[in-house]
């Protein structure tokens, strides 16, 4: 038997730039030569603490950029980083969007809180992408939680780019409200390709809204967040029903998980 | 059911198979069911003589006890699974190092020369499936996995009692061996049937003097002696479409009363030789410059399996014991292609109140 590629094998990345996005979230751009599809993620370690699943949410010339909230125990760690510091990771793993699927077609981006991380890559490749009409919606929770302050100016110049709070804020002119409110105002071909990340309510919320709307739940992608402790479908954790998100995910046609993800503790 | 070994066929007395035994032991560390604390256990076994010859296990739900026997290969399996060898409950990934700032790995992936000696058609179908899960349908195949398994030599032996926990013959994965071994023992009255499954397993038997080659009539009494062990097994359920049945079953109320019971105590699942679940722990020393990552154990009826974000997507315990028996009997097959059970009855002997997975499966498939 030829020797196996150790899946647990961790590398290392110097962080080159670390910008803080907002209280407790950190956007890190760790040099790696490594390749990797909009839509993968990595599994970021901290030294003697553990492992957590992160969305590569953009990649640079010679580094990718990972967008990490200080919740739980790794990401406190991981969010301590400065620049020239190391990051160890493992990786990438999981699916990617399927972009081609929305060329010379609408391709609706939805994006919830920090689910604008996983999005943010497939967006910017969508940008350049034969793409008739490409709209990103963003919703946030307060004014404070916004991500990428910096690249709207750029996205509003180059594709329909509508961002709402939840909560109003003198700071904020723009829209308030949930995003399924500026979901319905949207008017949308029958046959647009939606890709979307957030949290499960808002997904489940939106996909209803698209259903109304005409679009089929096959046009429709949803990136999973579950608990994922190897990412290579053999401890058990991120299963719904038969699929493992680490491997089969974390991006899933709707209508393929439909029945495990609507239905209460799969 | 009247077959002949694929490498020759060979009968052999308890002098043979002591002989088999000791040569076996020359080149693997061997593991077979041994008596330990009043249960047969495998075992590293140094000498012929720990075999439980003489005894058999009694099982019932939530029941155990061994009682003497007349012959020697007259229990069925033992309490554990091979599992706890190629899969172990603990198991190091990485030794990780902190030295001025920066890290360094280790990695020591343990290669064995593993004899599974005395393994019953159950295990043996575990082990495929565990093969399936590990290696042969991933996409990143488990390296520790595969440095235990490599050279794995396989003695099956075929069953000639089953218990009342038994249900091989419902999943169809015994009590015959079909497949999977170097050498397979099948006990007879007038000796022991040894049937070669392999290259290896035919070179080891060359070198044994005690042998005759087997007959017409011990190919007939093995057959005999497997139909009444599979008639000492009633069927349970119809395998053929239960996948089906039991999707179309997720929001039954049934799975509530099942809640009544148990007591997600996760025993079913350590005690099963296919339950695969794991976490991966850091340990780390005291002066904090040193961290294991080790593989344990770990079961989909745990409070914390399915955390997400501190919540825990699987709250009840009703909705823990329909994931296991879902994945067993649905989902796996999605996944591997086979059932994830084995009907080897652990799960129903170790279940400390008794639950049935055969009386679950037929309540709620085809109640």
């Amino acid at each position: 038997m030829p020797t196996l590629e150790n899946p647990y094998l961790l590398k290392a990345g110097r962080v080159e730039k670390v910008i803080k996005e907002c209280e407790g979230v950190y956007t890190f751009h760790v040099k790696t030569q490594e390749p990797a599809y909009p839509g993968q993620y990595n599994m970021l370690y901290a030294f003697g603490v553990g492992e957590a699943p992160i969305t590569i949410a953009s990649m640079g010339e010679g580094y990718i950029v990972h967008t990490v909230r200080a919740v739980g125990d790794v990401t406190r760690h991981i969010d301590q980083l400065r620049e020239g510091d190391y990051l160890y990771w493992r990786g990438p793993y999981g699916n990617r969007w399927e972009i081609e699927r929305a060329y010379n077609k609408t391709l609706l981006i939805i994006s919830g809180g920090l689910g604008l991380a996983a999005t943010r890559w497939v967006f910017e490749e969508a940008l350049n992408k034969p793409i008739k009409r490409l709209v990103h919606l963003y919703g946030s929770k307060d004014y404070d939680s916004l991500l990428y302050r910096y690249l709207y100016e750029n996205w509003s110049s180059k594709a329909e780019f509508y961002i709402t709070l939840d909560r109003p804020d003198p700071r904020w002119k723009g829209k308030v409200g949930l995003i399924t409110e500026l979901l319905k105002e949207l008017e949308l071909d029958e046959d647009t390709i939606v890709f979307t990340c957030g949290p499960d309510p808002m997904v489940k919320a939106c996909v209803r809204i698209l259903q109304e709307k005409g679009i089929p739940q096959n046009n429709i992608y949803a990136s999973l967040e579950r608990h994922m402790k190897c990412s290579v479908g053999t401890c058990g954790h991120c299963m719904i029903g038969p699929y493992f998100v680490c491997k089969d995910g974390p991006i899933f046609r709707y209508d393929l998980i439909r029945e495990y993800f609507e239905r209460k503790e799969v | 059911m009247e077959s002949k070994g694929k490498g020759g066929s060979y009968l052999l007395s308890l002098e043979g198979i002591r002989e088999l035994f000791d040569r076996l032991r020359e080149k693997y560390r061997v593991i077979a069911p041994k008596l330990k604390d009043g249960l047969i256990a495998f075992s590293e076994v140094d000498n012929f003589e720990s075999l439980p010859f003489g005894y058999k296990n009694v099982e019932a739900p939530g029941f155990y006890t061994l009682e003497r026997s007349g012959g020697y290969f007259t229990y069925t399996h033992p309490y554990n699974s091979f599992k706890n060898f190629l899969h172990p409950p603990e198991l190091a990934l990485i030794k990780v190092k902190k030295e001025k700032g920066k890290l360094s790995f280790q990695v020591h992936i343990q290669e064995e020369t593993l004899c599974l000696f005395d393994i019953r058609a159950c295990d043996l179908s575990a082990l495929r499936v565990l093969d399936l899960v590990f290696l042969h349908k991933n996409p990143h195949p488990d390296p520790y996995y595969a440095g235990l398994r490599k050279g794995l030599f396989v003695v099956a032996v075929n069953c000639t009692y089953a218990t009342f926990t038994c249900f091989c013959s419902t999943m169809g994965t015994g009590p015959e061996v079909k497949e999977g071994y170097d050498l397979l023992i099948t006990e007879l009255s007038e000796g022991f049937l040894v049937e070669v499954g392999s290259e290896r397993g035919g070179e080891i038997l060359e070198k044994i003097e005690n042998k005759s080659d087997a007959e017409r009539r011990h190919f007939k009494e093995k057959a005999q002696r497997l139909r009444e062990t599979e008639a000492m097994m009633r069927v349970h359920f119809e395998r053929e479409g239960l996948p089906e049945r039991l999707y179309g079953k997720m929001d039954s109320t049934y799975w509530e009363h099942i809640e009544k019971r148990c007591v997600a105590c996760t025993s079913c699942t350590q005690a099963c030789p296919t339950c695969f679940c794991f976490d991966i722990l850091e340990r780390n020393n005291l002066e904090l410059d040193e961290s294991l990552r080790v593989r344990v154990w770990d079961s989909c009826f745990s409070p914390s399996f399915a955390t997400v974000h501190r919540f825990n997507l699987r709250q009840s315990v009703h909705s823990r014991y329909r994931q296991w028996l879902m994945h067993k009997f649905a989902y796996w097959v999605d996944q591997f292609d086979c059932f994830g059970c084995v009907g080897c009855g652990r799960c129903i002997t170790w279940c400390p109140v008794g639950i049935d997975i055969r009386e679950e499966v037929r309540r709620i498939a085809y109640a």
